[in-house]
């Protein structure tokens, strides 16, 4: 997503946001006066610096906020009338202060892991495995790159591939165009984009009282929109995309919510002879659709290191790269491009078809809060949908005992369980609701969240296009209890919050193969919990808590105290650290065992396999059905096993935040 | 024998005590216009008096235990105003003619049968009457504080430091209350035709300033069954969630202030959370005053010139308001919770318009806890939206944690103005709506 529109001169923004600090602090006020009565603006500015165990800095984001509301009062049908807005324009220094690790300087050359010495040794450099295809000038450089997983595992004899990991205008080697190709300014100035994301909010408000008691509330413009009623799992609250990049799944989602041009119209009925409260939404997202961002390759926040795998799946496309322990499922291999890897991102163009619509029934029924929600949109992950025309790197390459091009008919061609994909956001259909009650009786609060999707989309090894649809029912359910320690704290109550988060997958598909599993790498259930801790001290001006999450599939295990600490109406420091336990990497299949293009990468195990006479064929040479039969490792989709905690294993933090409101 | 005996004996002067009296309009008058005859007079206190350090202990008869404490201290000197004469709204009075005679108390504490709007009991209580208490707390739970619907807008609260007088928040707050049912004033009367939830009143707030809780909003449904535990819902404004509280956040510091929620307008919560003991009538000094003869601040610029109550004393943590002579019913509060932080509230009710301009609060081991004073403001006296009302308006108040050395004070424009409530307003969905 280019900025071409805003190339910024970051010392330029750095001692503005600097020289503000300097002057608010002198003026010490709450907010801006300013002199109108139907005039409210507000704002901050803040330095978030974080530090990353071996890394380094990883943070130095220089944040001005500013919020405002402008009061129209009464314009022809419509009253209470305003316009609301919210802008931010952030600065991130680390791709200056540390560029060896994010930004122009990082990455270098790589050795690829081989099992099998082939006279290379077990190291071996990017351009140097056995060659099956032969890289581009462009792949063949081996610097800006990093070996996709190794902060997180070794090789292990499974497969890895080189990742560039410079900014998209110093390298646009695997930029994924209008995906993940942010160049130097589009990361340090992530808001000041083509979407106009320093416009986090704005939009217009309106009212209708009518005679019947019932208001109508019309919005239209940039802006959030929450469903549902937990926090940190997005199960009805996904109007709006999210921006991983920022801080991983840890930032508050107010701060990562992707604002988008939307018109929510809302009846509020109020009362009636049944329910306590009653209203009615509906939703119209005209935005162009735009999906969650995930984080790209040398950054400091990917999810689920997404952003790495991409690119450099989509390097191996364009330019061809060397796969650690491939051929034979041992030896490092070079493909030509062409071959493997990620080809083209299918995002949506803006069309009336292609906006996405929403629908709230929400209500009080005696003591119960319900909604009922529907939401017609897309998938904002994005899908890996294989089946795209590719070269067997087989034939024509004129390498010795190969055959010649054609000798399987015309090049490209759809090779089924071929790992060359494009990316792809499906339709996908959500219903759903949720509740919430205070049992008196056990003093705690309940929230719960229910959403039945379909459309979503998984890798599933077991497909020849290598993904596979499922209905899929997620819910999360959610206690609060408030309770007193009062040798500690007389006049507070100390707040424990737990939530339980559950997916399944409806149509989940997964066989042991002969050589492990194989199908879709996401478990059929899996469970996340959530532990809030939370105290307050000194007129709540100290509040430190411990947010605790354990992913049970993955054992996975994230802690992050922090201590919050209002110095002032206008200055707050929030030191945290995040710190993560668990198995880490986990793995799964591959893909390495597919057997695309038989019979060169057939197998005794895989389904209706011949020995092929000898000669032609070398000895040992099979044919046989297309299919996965299990060789597995860390990459690709032991991701999907390890989830965003496992995956971010070895991302442990200090974190330090300051800012100042005026 | 001798315990169901006793059993039966106290079940019937239960019962004498629940059941409705014979109240006369006559008794009714006496109620609303106890100053009829004059206002009641002790031997030297006298509009202009000031009550310090050195004199307190001849006065000691017309203060209660905390004030005179804090004066010895040499906290705070308080001068006594001329007293004035707080009548209600002539259709809080006529409802209570209307009804007096229909309702009367249930067996449990919490229940009140019968009752439709108006003052519940306006009887004069006595000592002999177990359930006198519960009867003054009824008065006060379903008083005309805020007439049928009240705005406070703004409200300012200032967290400070007793010892050093630091101020070391403002927060900046807007106040509303709506009576869905016992309407006395405003139609629809009594009661809201949709109201299925039985909803006696709702109490919703948000926040402005500052920015860390911006768009925080607390909206509170409290039933017409006392015995049903409020329903409490806060949006947080970071979160633009809207959570369903726990019990427990009411009855601890709210946004890290002095008060609880429960604290609200002198005591906020439900009649059968406490046990309510009648300890007498008195003659007392309470903060009620004419607003146009204090002290005002116009620190916060209000377009319309309204200006602002202003503190002194320890900490500037007292309201610098002049008290008047007024009837005092005495009620002690203890919670039936026995995990509630609080060991007992000492109620100083407003025997004409109950009021709660005094209550001193004990913690769970006797020792003196917190100094709770809620300023009134004669309608007439104060803002003109309110003349005329015959509410007794919230002007200022403190909240003193004497303890840990602490307070928050408070700084009202209150509005008797139905107009500036709206029923929407106490709905989740206006939290949502509203919080952006």
């Amino acid at each position: 997503m280019k900025n071409s529109r805003w190339h910024l001169k970051p010392l330029t923004v750095a001692f503005a946001l600097v020289g503000l600090v300097g002057l608010s602090s002198q003026q010490a006020v709450a907010s801006i006066d300013t002199g109108d009565d139907t005039t409210e603006l507000s704002g901050f500015v803040e330095n978030a610096t974080y530090f990353r165990d071996s890394v380094g800095l990883t943070k130095f984001r220089n944040t001005l906020q500013l919020e405002g509301t402008k009061l129209l009062g009464n314009l022809g049908a419509f009253s209470e009338v305003s316009i609301n807005g919210t802008f931010r324009a952030t600065y991130d220094g680390v791709y200056d202060l540390n560029s060896n690790e994010f930004g122009d300087d990082a990455g270098g050359s790589v050795l690829l892991e081989s099992l099998v010495d082939f006279g290379a040794g077990n190291l071996v450099p990017n351009g140097g495995g056995i060659p099956l295809g032969t890289l581009t000038p462009a792949g063949l450089v081996n610097d800006g790159l990093i070996v996709l997983g190794e902060h997180l595992h070794d090789a292990d004899g499974g497969v890895t591939f080189p990742v560039p990991v410079r900014p998209c205008d110093e390298d646009s080697r695997g930029c994924l165009g209008g995906y993940m190709d942010d160049d130097l300014d589009d990361l340090r100035y992530s808001d000041f984009n083509d979407r106009w994301d320093f416009i986090r909010e704005l939009y217009i408000n309106a009212t209708i009282d009518m005679d019947s008691g019932t208001a109508f509330n019309l919005q239209v413009g940039k802006k959030q929109e929450v469903w549902g009623r937990t926090d940190l799992f997005r199960v009805l609250d996904v109007l709006n995309p999210v921006d991983f990049s920022r801080q991983n799944i840890y930032d508050e989602l107010e701060d990562i919510r992707i604002p988008l041009w939307m018109a929510t119209a809302e009846w509020q009925f109020g009362a009636n002879d049944v329910l306590d409260d009653m209203n009615v939404q509906f939703v119209w997202i005209f935005d162009k659709f735009r999906p969650n961002r995930l984080g790209q390759a040398g950054t400091p926040y990917q999810i689920l290191d997404a952003g790495s795998l991409f690119r450099g799946l989509n390097n191996c496309w364009d330019n061809g790269c060397t796969v650690s322990n491939f051929a034979g499922g041992n030896t490092t291999t070079n493909f030509g491009p062409g071959v493997l890897g990620i080809r083209d991102v299918h995002l949506p163009d803006w069309s009336l078809e292609n906006s996405q619509l929403g629908a709230k029934f929400e209500g009080v029924y005696r003591d119960i809060g319900f909604s009922l929600n529907a939401f017609y949109t897309r998938s904002q992950l994005p899908s890996l949908r294989g089946g795209i025309p590719s070269d067997n790197p087989f034939t024509g390459g004129g390498l010795p005992g190969l055959p010649p091009e054609g000798a399987f008919g015309p090049e490209p061609q759809v090779y089924p369980y071929l790992i060359s994909f494009d990316i792809h956001f499906p339709r996908v259909v959500l219903v759903g609701g949720s509740l919430d009650y205070y049992a008196d009786s056990l003093k705690t609060a309940f929230r719960g969240e229910l959403a039945w999707t379909k459309g979503e989309e998984f890798a599933n090894t077991l497909k020849p296009r290598l993904f596979s649809e499922s209905e899929v029912v997620r819910w999360v359910i959610g206690a609060d209890h408030n309770f007193f320690i009062r040798s500690i704290n007389k006049n507070k109550a100390f707040l424990a919050s737990f939530q339980t988060f559950g997916q399944h997958i409806l149509d989940h598909d997964r066989e042991n193969g002969p050589l492990g599993e194989v199908g879709i790498p996401d478990r059929e259930n899996n469970y996340i919990s959530t532990l809030l801790l939370k105290g307050w001290w000194f007129q709540d001006r100290v509040s430190p808590q411990i947010i605790q999450a354990y992913d049970w599939g993955a054992n996975a295990y994230v802690v992050s105290p922090s201590v919050d600490w209002l110095i002032n109406d206008s200055w707050r420091l929030q030191v945290a650290a995040n710190l993560k336990f668990g198995d880490g990497a986990r793995k799964f299949s591959d893909c390495r065992t597919c057997n695309p293009f038989s019979p060169f990468t057939a197998t005794p195990l895989h389904n209706n396999a011949v020995a092929l006479p000898s000669p032609p064929f070398p000895p040992g040479t099979f044919a046989a059905d297309a299919g996965d039969i299990g060789l597995g490792g860390f990459e690709p989709l032991g991701r999907f096993q390890s989830g965003p905690i496992g995956m971010a294993q070895k991302e442990d933090e200090i974190q330090i935040s300051l800012r100042y409101r005026f | 024998m001798k315990k169901l005996t006793k059993g039966l004996l106290g079940a019937a002067l239960l019962s004498v005590a629940a059941s409705a009296s014979a109240v006369t309009d006559a008794d009714i008058d006496k109620s609303f216009k106890p100053y009829t005859n004059g206002f009641p007079t002790v031997e030297g206190v006298v509009p202009g008096l000031v009550i310090n350090k050195d004199n307190v202990d001849t006065y000691a008869s017309v203060l209660d235990e905390g004030m005179i404490k804090h004066i010895k201290d040499g906290w705070v000197e308080i001068t006594v105003g001329e007293p004035m004469d707080f009548v209600l709204n002539q259709g809080y009075i006529d409802a209570t003619k209307a009804g007096a005679k229909n309702h009367k108390l249930g067996a449990k504490v919490g229940e009140i049968e019968g009752y439709v709007a108006g003052r519940p009991f306006p009887i004069e209580p006595s000592l002999d009457d177990p359930r006198a208490g519960e009867k003054m707390a009824w008065n006060f739970q379903y008083g005309y504080n805020w007439g049928d619907g009240a705005a406070i807008s703004p409200f300012y609260w200032k967290y400070r430091n007793m010892n050093t007088g630091q101020i070391e928040r403002t927060i900046k707050f807007n106040f509303y209350f709506l009576n869905f049912a016992h309407r006395v004033n405003h139609e629809p009367k009594p009661e809201f035709p949709k109201n299925p939830g039985e909803l006696f009143r709702g109490i919703y707030l948000n926040v402005e300033e500052p920015f860390d809780v911006k768009n925080t909003q607390l909206l509170i449904h409290r039933s017409q069954n006392d015995l049903k535990r409020d329903n409490a819902w806060l949006y947080l404004g970071f979160q633009r969630r809207v959570r369903r509280l726990a019990t427990g956040q009411v009855t601890d510091s709210f946004l890290g202030s002095d008060l609880m929620i429960e604290d609200f307008e002198g005591y906020n919560g439900r009649i059968s959370d406490m046990n309510w003991t009648f300890k007498g009538t008195r003659t007392m000094l309470l903060p009620m005053y004419d607003s146009s003869k204090q002290k005002r601040t116009a620190e916060f610029n209000e377009s319309d010139g309204y200006t602002y109550s202003t503190y002194h004393g320890k900490g500037g943590c007292f309201p610098n308001v002049t008290y008047s002579l007024r009837k005092v019913y005495v009620v002690e509060s203890d919670p039936v919770d026995p995990n509630h932080p609080i060991g007992r509230r000492m109620h100083y009710m407003d025997a004409q318009t109950f009021t709660l301009p005094r209550t001193v609060t004990y913690d769970r081991q006797g020792k003196y806890w917190k100094s709770w004073m809620i300023g009134q403001a004669h309608p007439d006296s104060h803002h003109p939206v309110n003349k005329g009302t015959g509410v007794s308006v919230d002007d200022s108040f403190g909240m003193m944690d004497v303890q840990s050395m602490h307070c928050t004070t408070g700084q009202f424009k209150g509005l008797v103005d139905p107009s500036l409530v709206k029923k929407k307003q106490f709905s989740v969905q206006y939290m949502r709506s509203f919080g952006k």
